[in-house]
């Protein structure tokens, strides 16, 4: 077969002979031993073996090169099995059936993919049998590299620097200790440290324009920090102390109570009509999103709501 | 990292792949070729392609690895022996360990996510187990924010889709307004931008239509059986423009750009103020009237021009509501 041989033969054959061997090979004892390495000639073999070294180790195989005796005057390659093996987990089939379905779900993500199918090694038999259904989400609106890179940010506890545009539009350029992520409704955010505002904020990873960059050890959060809690609601997101009264239209109402979180219904008129209770943080942002219900939505309480609605509507009028 | 693994020739796919396969081959004797092949991800026969080449692959003088032995058998069930190297897969590298983290903590993050007990297990174990060097601090460095609470009729629905069961729904189409009584056949339930859809087969319109789960207000169970279209589910455009969409251009201030990353929009153009002109295709200008009824002067409608009345008389019913007379 020569140097012709399949390149997978040639791996899987390497893998296998760095894991067995009692003690660090040389390349010349590779050689020696598998048949692609030994028939081409010195330099080409020693290419090859230097490619396959590079794609192994890229696929994440620590092949090793170390001292063969403790004198150091020779080195040899091993694979190290306490490195190479995943450890034993233990996983119930349903658990694995959820990483599975996971790792499939939000779109096209070949590292989890591949990482959930090294799990299955240990799986009971019906755990494949169980694997019918498809991914159970789309995408979050994240390029899947850049929340990997963040992820490790955080991880590191690294300062990053990227462009970011905020959701005024304004872009601008940010120098951040990187200390935690937080998916919520659909979107991953990253919490950090903002240096330039000496601030904690929280930036929405789709609206990073290009890649960060990692510029050295960041900073730890304070032993109280709670990453949530800096992701801002919005100001759309109803919930507040101040409580509304509005009335809504018999086909909107249903509608309506749940898209607002703690509304409750205190009362209907004789038309049908349904007395609505909300909570409402922010009056004129409460205000603009009750405009979305057009003459279906009707404000009874407090007056500042009502005469904030009209207002809107005077202006649009002109 | 997409990317980067697009550049690495194919071999190290198959490698990878192989080292995954084998400890499970190994593990499981007699395993079906074709649900090994559904469960990794590879066509049947690049699997019965791959499995031939390890006949050929064994350590020659070393151990007890003679030549692995592979045989697949007249009913399609994979035998193999002599891989015991292989019996146990490579560990996860950083990168996949942290992906499959990622994902599932966003399904986590889903209200109404089925099975959720197992998946918040099995990714403690899996962050326990590959500890240090692999997920160092994800507790406390990856969370998840706010589940909100599930669609009323999220499991009827699923179920539905499950068994293969038409299904009699009120639903309320948000673009006009109006509750309606259809007749469906769920194929797909799946959440996308925080939402659980369904994607189904309406009978009375006799076309594919995605339904918001939580628009949903009863959903109740005919007894009548279908037969899957295969309707895509999860990652589906959620919006699929028709040839009767009205392409409504709009002006937003920086601070109606929420529009464009909350709709589906075309033809972003940013403007000097921070601000965007885009395109939003809408089947019907009834809903868009009172998006920009939301929004007021914060965008202005390029066109089309009847989009301007439409808001104006909207505004005019609006205000009628409070006794203003205009």
């Amino acid at each position: 077969m020569g140097d012709r041989a399949e390149p997978l033969e040639r791996l899987l054959n390497l893998v296998g002979l760095l894991l067995e061997t009692p003690t660090p090979l040389t390349f010349e004892q590779i050689r020696q031993v598998l048949e692609p390495y030994g028939q081409a000639n010195p330099d080409s073999a020693k290419r090859m073996f230097e490619r396959d070294k590079d794609v192994l180790r890229e696929y994440g195989v620590p092949l090793e090169l170390v001292d063969v005796d403790v004198w150091g005057t020779e080195q040899g390659y091993v694979i190290p099995k306490e490195k190479y093996y995943l450890p034993e987990i233990e996983f119930e089939p349903g658990e694995l059936v959820a990483l599975l379905v996971a790792a499939q779900s939000g779109g096209q993500d070949p590292a989890a993919e591949s990482g959930a199918r090294k799990l299955l090694y240990g799986a009971d038999g019906g755990v494949l049998a169980g694997l019918g259904g498809g991914p159970l989400a789309s995408g979050s609106d994240a390029r899947s590299n850049l929340v990997h890179a963040v992820a490790e940010a955080t991880q590191g506890l690294r300062r990053i620097r990227f462009t970011y545009r905020t959701s005024q539009g304004k872009t601008d350029d940010r120098d951040v200790d990187a200390w935690s992520m937080v998916f919520r409704a659909g979107h991953w955010y990253l919490v950090g440290h903002d240096r330039a505002r000496d601030d904690v904020r929280a930036f929405r990873l789709s609206r990073m324009v290009g890649e960060i960059a990692d510029t050295g050890a960041g900073s730890r959060p304070p032993d109280d920090f709670r990453a949530a809690d800096h992701v801002n609601a919005g100001p759309w997101v109803a919930g507040g102390d101040d409580r509304a009264v509005v009335v809504f239209s018999a086909s909107r109402a249903w509608f309506a109570a749940s898209q607002f979180p703690g509304a409750i219904e205190v009362g209907a008129d004789e038309d049908g009509r349904v007395v609505m209770e909300i909570p409402m943080a922010d009056e004129e942002a409460f205000a603009a999103m009750l405009l979305e219900y057009g003459p279906d939505a009707v404000v009874r309480s407090p007056a500042s709501l009502r005469d904030a609605v009209v207002t809107r509507l005077e202006a649009l009028l002109g | 990292m997409a990317d980067r693994r697009r550049s690495v020739p194919k071999t190290s796919d198959r490698l990878g792949r192989m080292l995954a396969i084998v400890p499970y081959l190994v593990q499981h004797p007699g395993s079906a070729l074709t649900d090994v092949a559904n469960a990794f991800g590879v066509a049947p026969g690049q699997l019965r392609r791959d499995l031939d080449l390890l006949f050929m692959s064994g350590l020659p003088p070393y151990g007890p690895g003679d030549l692995i032995d592979v045989d697949v058998d007249e009913d399609g069930h994979i035998w193999i022996s002599m891989a015991d190297h292989f019996s146990r897969p490579l560990q996860l590298t950083r990168i996949e360990a942290l992906a499959v983290y990622l994902r599932g903590t966003e399904l986590l993050a889903l209200a109404g996510m089925p099975d959720a007990p197992s998946l918040a297990k099995a990714l403690e174990k899996l962050r326990r187990s590959l500890g240090a060097q692999t997920l160092r601090e994800a507790e406390g460095r990856i969370e998840i924010a706010r589940r909100g609470h599930a669609p009323e009729h999220l499991d009827v629905l699923r179920d539905a889709a499950m068994t293969h069961e038409r299904l009699k729904i009120e639903y309320f189409a948000a673009s006009t307004g109006e509750w309606s009584d259809r007749e469906v056949d769920p194929e797909e339930v799946f959440s996308g931008m925080g939402h659980w859809y369904v994607a189904a087969w309406d009978v009375d319109a006799d076309a594919e239509r995605l339904f918001r789960a939580d628009r949903v207000r009863s959903a109740t169970p005919t007894g009548e059986s279908f037969a899957p279209r295969g309707l895509r589910g999860a990652g589906r455009d959620l919006y699929s423009p028709t040839g009767e969409d009205v392409a409504v251009r709009l002006r937003l201030r920086p601070s109606a750009r929420w529009i464009a990353e909350y709709y589906a929009t075309t033809e972003v153009e940013e403007r000097d103020d921070g601000g965007i002109e885009a395109t939003l295709p809408a089947r019907q200008l009834g809903w868009v009237a009172r998006l920009l009824l939301r929004v007021g002067d914060d965008a202005e409608i390029v066109e089309p021009a009847e989009l301007r009345l439409e808001v104006q008389q909207l505004a005019r019913e609006t205000l009628a509501g409070y006794g203003h007379k205009t």
